[in-house]
C-alpha cells in the first residue's frame, strides 16, 4: 500500500517528549511514507525516537531563528526538499489573569507567538516554489481556546488565538508560492501533558460533559487531521480546524464546575 | 433634549407590560420619540399604548398585509418612520429526534419570513433613512438543545439582516439585531419560575446576573439614536453567556 505522504518530507517541531502530541503526529506521518526530521530542546530523547521512526533528529529552539532555518536545511541536505512543517511547541500555563507575571507573559510571547512567527518565516523560505522550493503544507497546532473561553490560561489563548491570525495572513500572502498555512485546534487531550491531572478522581468528568462525542481527544485524533491537511488531496489554507469532538459547540467547565465536580468524586470515594 | 426627539418609530411585539417591546417603548417615549406599539393581540396593545400616550396597531408578523399597515400607520400618524424595532418571536422547543414540519413551519414563518417582509415594508416608509432592529438570540450564538426550530430561524435571519444592511445601507437605512441572553419576559416567564433552570443558566452569565427588558431597550434605543455607523451587526445583550453556554438537560437535575 502506497502511504499517503510518500516521496514527502516533513520536519515536526516539539517531538522531545515521550509520546507527546509532536512524536505520535511525526510517527503517523513515517508510516504514511514521509521522511521526517524531528526537532526540539532535549537532543537524547528526539535520538531514540528518531531512530525509532527512521528519521533525523535535530535540535531547535523554535524561538531561535537560526535553528529553525537549520532544521529546514537539514531536511533539504537530506532528503533533497521540504514539503511539510508543523510546530507542536506549547507552554500550558494556568495561570489567573492578575496573577500572571510579566515574566511569564513575556516567556509566553515568545514561545508561543514569537516562535510560531520565525517558524512560519523559514518555513516559507525553505518552500517558497518560487524560491528554490516545491511549495508546501505549515501546520500549526492551535488550540480550541483560542476559540472558546477557559479560566486562568489568558496568555496561552492569547497567544494562540494570535497565532492563529498569522496563519491566516500566511495562507493569503504566500498561496501563490505553493504554500498551504492552517492550524489544527486540538481540546483536553490525552497526553503524556495531561496525564497527572487526568487522574484526579472528578476531573475528566467535569470535561467530559463539554464534549457531544462523548469522549475527550487523543494525539491520534490530532496525527488523523494532520495528516489529511499536510497531503495533496487537501486544498484549504487559512483555515482553523477544530478537532475536539465538538466541545466549541458547548464548552469548557468553570473553575467552579471543576471545583464541584472532583469534591462529588471525592465524597464518594 | 429627548435622544429620539422628532422620531417616529414602531415596535412590533408589545402585548404585554413585561415584553421588550413595552419596556422599549417606554424607553423611546421617555426620550422623545412618538410611537406606534403594535401586536398580534390588538386590546392588549391599545391599553399599554394608551398608558405611553403612543398609538398601536394589530399587526401578525406571519400576515404581510399587517406589516404593510403597520408601516402605513406610522407614515398616516405621523408623517415618517425613522426607527423599526420587531420583537415578536414565537417558542418553539422539540429535539432534533421529534422536530416537527409544523414547528419548524412556525418558527421560520415568524423569525425568518416574518423578519425579512418586517426589513422590507419598514424600509419602503423609510424616507429619510433610519434604523431597523429585529431580535436574535442567544441560541443563535450557542448551542441550545431543542431549540432548531427557533434558533435556526433566527440564524438564518441575522443573515438576512447583513445582507439587508448591504444593500440598503445607500438609503441610509441601517439594520442590526440584538441577541438577548436568558431574559425575564413574558415569554420566558414560566421558565424563571422554575429554579433548577435558573440555577444552571445562572452559573453560565459570566456578569452574574440575569438579562432583564430594560437591558434590551436601553440597546435599541442606542441602535436607534447614536449607533449611526453601526449596520449589519448582531449586538450580543447575553451578559457574557455566549462566551460560555447554554445548559443541557442533565444541568437541570
Amino acid at each position: 500500500m502506497i502511504g499517503r505522504l510518500e516521496g514527502k518530507t516533513a520536519l515536526v517541531i516539539g517531538a522531545a517528549g515521550r509520546d507527546n502530541m509532536g512524536q505520535v503526529i511525526a510517527r503517523r506521518f513515517a508510516k504514511e511514507g514521509a521522511k521526517v526530521v524531528v526537532a526540539g530542546r532535549r537532543m537524547d530523547e528526539l535520538e531514540r525516537f528518531a531512530a525509532e521512526i527512521g528519521g533525523k533528529a535535530t535540535k531547535v529552539d523554535v524561538t531561535r531563528k537560526a535553528d529553525l532555518e537549520a532544521a529546514a536545511k537539514l531536511a533539504k541536505d537530506e532528503f533533497g526538499h521540504l514539503d511539510i512543517a508543523l510546530n507542536a511547541t506549547g507552554w500550558g500555563l494556568l495561570k489567573g489573569f492578575l496573577e500572571t507575571t510579566e515574566e511569564e507573559f513575556d516567556a509566553m510571547s515568545e514561545l508561543q507567538f514569537k516562535g510560531p512567527f520565525l517558524f512560519m518565516q523559514s518555513m516559507i523560505a525553505a518552500m517558497d516554489n518560487k524560491a528554490g522550493g516545491r511549495g508546501g503544507s505549515i501546520i500549526q497546532i492551535s488550540s480550541a481556546t483560542a476559540k472558546i473561553m477557559f479560566h486562568d490560561h489568558a496568555a496561552y489563548m492569547g497567544a494562540k488565538a494570535g497565532t492563529d491570525h498569522l496563519i491566516r495572513v500566511v495562507a493569503n500572502e504566500f498561496g501563490t508560492h505553493g504554500i498551504r498555512a492552517n492550524s489544527i485546534s486540538p481540546g483536553l487531550t490525552e497526553s503524556p501533558m495531561t496525564q497527572d491531572a487526568m487522574g484526579v478522581p472528578g476531573l475528566k468528568e467535569a470535561f467530559l460533559k463539554g464534549y457531544p462525542l462523548g469522549r475527550i481527544g487523543t494525539a491520534d485524533d490530532i496525527a488523523a487531521a494532520a495528516v489529511f491537511v499536510a497531503s495533496d488531496e487537501c486544498f484549504m489554507t487559512g483555515e482553523n480546524l477544530q478537532i475536539s469532538g465538538g466541545l466549541t459547540l458547548r464548552g469548557n467547565p468553570t473553575r467552579e464546575d471543576i471545583a464541584a465536580s472532583v469534591a462529588a468524586a471525592s465524597a464518594t470515594e | 433634549m429627548g435622544r429620539l426627539q422628532g422620531k417616529a418609530a414602531v415596535i412590533l411585539g408589545a402585548s404585554d407590560e413585561r415584553s421588550m417591546g413595552f419596556a422599549t417603548a417606554k424607553r423611546f417615549v421617555e426620550e422623545g420619540a412618538k410611537v406606534v406599539l403594535a401586536a398580534r393581540r390588538g386590546d392588549n396593545v391599545r391599553e399599554l399604548a394608551d398608558r405611553l400616550g403612543g398609538t398601536s396597531i394589530a399587526c401578525d408578523i406571519t400576515n404581510e398585509a399587517d406589516i404593510a399597515a403597520l408601516a402605513a400607520k406610522a407614515l398616516e400618524e405621523f408623517g415618517r418612520l425613522d426607527v423599526a424595532v420587531n420583537y415578536s418571536g414565537v417558542d418553539v422547543a422539540e429535539s432534533i429526534m421529534e422536530s416537527t414540519a409544523e414547528g419548524l413551519r412556525k418558527s421560520s414563518e415568524v423569525h425568518f419570513v416574518g423578519t425579512a417582509l418586517f426589513i422590507r415594508h419598514m424600509a419602503s416608509a423609510m424616507a429619510h433613512g433610519g434604523s431597523i432592529i429585529t431580535t436574535s438570540s442567544l441560541t443563535a450564538l450557542a448551542q441550545a438543545p431543542n431549540y432548531a426550530a427557533y434558533a435556526g430561524a433566527k440564524a438564518g435571519a441575522d443573515t438576512i439582516v447583513r445582507i439587508a444592511a448591504n444593500e440598503l445601507g445607500e438609503r441610509g437605512i441601517r439594520v442590526n439585531s440584538i441577541a438577548p441572553g436568558f431574559t425575564r419576559s413574558a415569554m420566558t416567564d414560566a421558565y424563571f419560575e422554575m429554579e433548577n433552570i435558573t440555577k444552571a443558566f445562572i452559573k453560565e452569565i459570566p456578569l452574574g446576573k440575569f438579562v432583564v427588558v430594560e437591558d434590551i431597550a436601553e440597546t435599541a434605543l442606542w441602535l436607534a439614536a447614536e449607533a449611526g455607523s453601526t449596520t449589519g451587526q448582531v449586538i450580543d445583550v447575553t451578559g457574557g453567556q455566549s462566551l460560555r453556554r447554554v445548559p443541557l438537560p442533565i444541568d437541570f437535575g
